[in-house]
């Protein structure tokens, strides 16, 4: 249960945020998250000022690949164990050379969570040496996988020979469904 | 896979005969649990369905190991530890594929990181079908998998010998490499 004096220091947080960064906005999800777009300049300033204030958790830094729009967005999510309030920070980075600044410092877990981002988007972290260094993947040699212009199933057919048979299950099963018409043979 | 030359792979000598009536009785189980379909098997083990009325229990090294049982989706990853560790395991040794997944890849067949079909790589002796299989199945497919055995029928490990060229070239064109390398252990 949130106490009343929780919930002033967070209504002091989230204004202070707002004077003390230009360019923040500040967005409620529910009385439990809130959602803080900061411009990259501004990212690391705010991660350390809320660490401070007792988001002391980072739950996770992770990426979406907003492909339209030509950008990264870097999610960092904030928790903080006295409230359980969860602060999501993020920010969005140029997609055609994403480059981008190490948490490190802040929270040497993030090391991990930097190489993971690499190795799925490509995002590089400066500050971070071992970024580029192979984590979940081995050999990968192809785009980051979780791009969104990455093909997953032309990537398997051409590595990872399917089993072949007799007849088309899944347009037989399409047919059952009612999503083509058709004929099903025996 | 069709040099198998002259010796004929379900030939056995009578001792070989009266031995695999011995071992179908008496079996050790590596469950490389993989997948998800690695939940079923603690029912399958303890006093609900009781896998030791049929002489098979679990065992925790390879090295002593007589089935490998694969249970469900397998990453590349995975499959680099696994052609290993089946190839640690002493003869003779049978290889159970355990969902669709490991059959023609289930849910996964266009995943980056899964492979589709598990017998291109290590012989499998016996799938069993299903998302997740039960109990049930499983312990249908150990005593057809003990038949197997009495018959003469389960010599997986055999063709894994006489066609290792085969085996290991589609490795190969999977994995690019199946040594194993990773940072924790080097
Ligand atoms: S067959 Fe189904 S249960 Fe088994 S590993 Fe694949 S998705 Fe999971």
């Amino acid at each position: 249960m949130m106490s009343s004096t929780n919930n002033i220091g967070l209504e002091e947080i989230l204004s202070s945020l707002n004077q003390l960064f230009e360019g923040v906005s500040t967005e409620k999800v529910d009385p439990r998250q809130y959602k803080i777009i900061t411009p990259p300049e501004k990212t690391i300033p705010v991660l350390e000022f809320l660490k401070e204030k007792g988001y002391s958790h980072l739950s996770i830094l992770t990426c979406i690949d907003w492909i339209a729009e030509k950008k990264f967005e870097l999610v960092y999510i904030l928790f903080n164990w006295g409230t359980g309030v969860t602060f999501v920070v993020s920010t969005y980075v140029n997609r055609d050379n994403p480059i981008f600044y190490t948490v490190k410092h802040i929270w040497p877990t993030a090391e991990y969570y930097e190489r993971d981002v690499h190795e799925f988007f490509g995002v590089k972290f400066e500050g971070n040496e071992n970024c580029e260094k192979p984590l979940i993947l081995e050999l990968w040699n192809d785009l980051p996988p979780l791009r969104k212009d990455f093909d997953p199933l032309e990537y398997s057919k051409k590595h990872y020979p399917d089993r072949e048979y007799q007849k088309d299950a899944i347009h037989e099963a399409r047919i059952i469904r009612g999503d083509v018409r058709g004929e099903i043979d025996g | 896979m069709s040099n198998r030359g002259n010796v004929k792979i379900d030939e056995r000598t009578v001792w070989e005969k009266i031995a695999d009536q011995l071992r179908s009785r008496s079996m050790w189980m590596l469950h490389y649990c993989t997948g998800c379909g690695a939940v079923e098997l603690p029912p399958s083990m303890t006093s609900r369905f009781d896998l030791e009325r049929f002489g098979i229990g679990p065992m925790a090294t390879p090295r002593q190991a007589d089935i490998f049982l694969i249970t469900g989706y397998l990453s590349v990853k995975t499959l680099r530890r696994v052609i290993y560790t089946y190839e640690k395991m002493p003869d003779p040794k049978y290889v159970i594929g355990f969902g669709s997944c490991t059959i023609n890849g289930g849910i996964y067949y266009d995943s980056y990181a899964t492979i589709n079909r598990l017998d291109y790589y290590i012989p499998v002796d016996l799938y069993i079908a299903g998302c997740m299989p039960r109990p049930e199945a499983i312990f249908e497919a150990f005593t057809k998998l003990m038949e197997m055995i009495r018959k003469g029928e389960a010599n997986g490990w055999k063709r894994y010998k006489e066609n290792y060229e085969w085996y290991k070239q589609n490795q190969l064109r999977s994995l690019g490499e199946v040594i194993i390398h990773d940072e924790f252990h080097e």
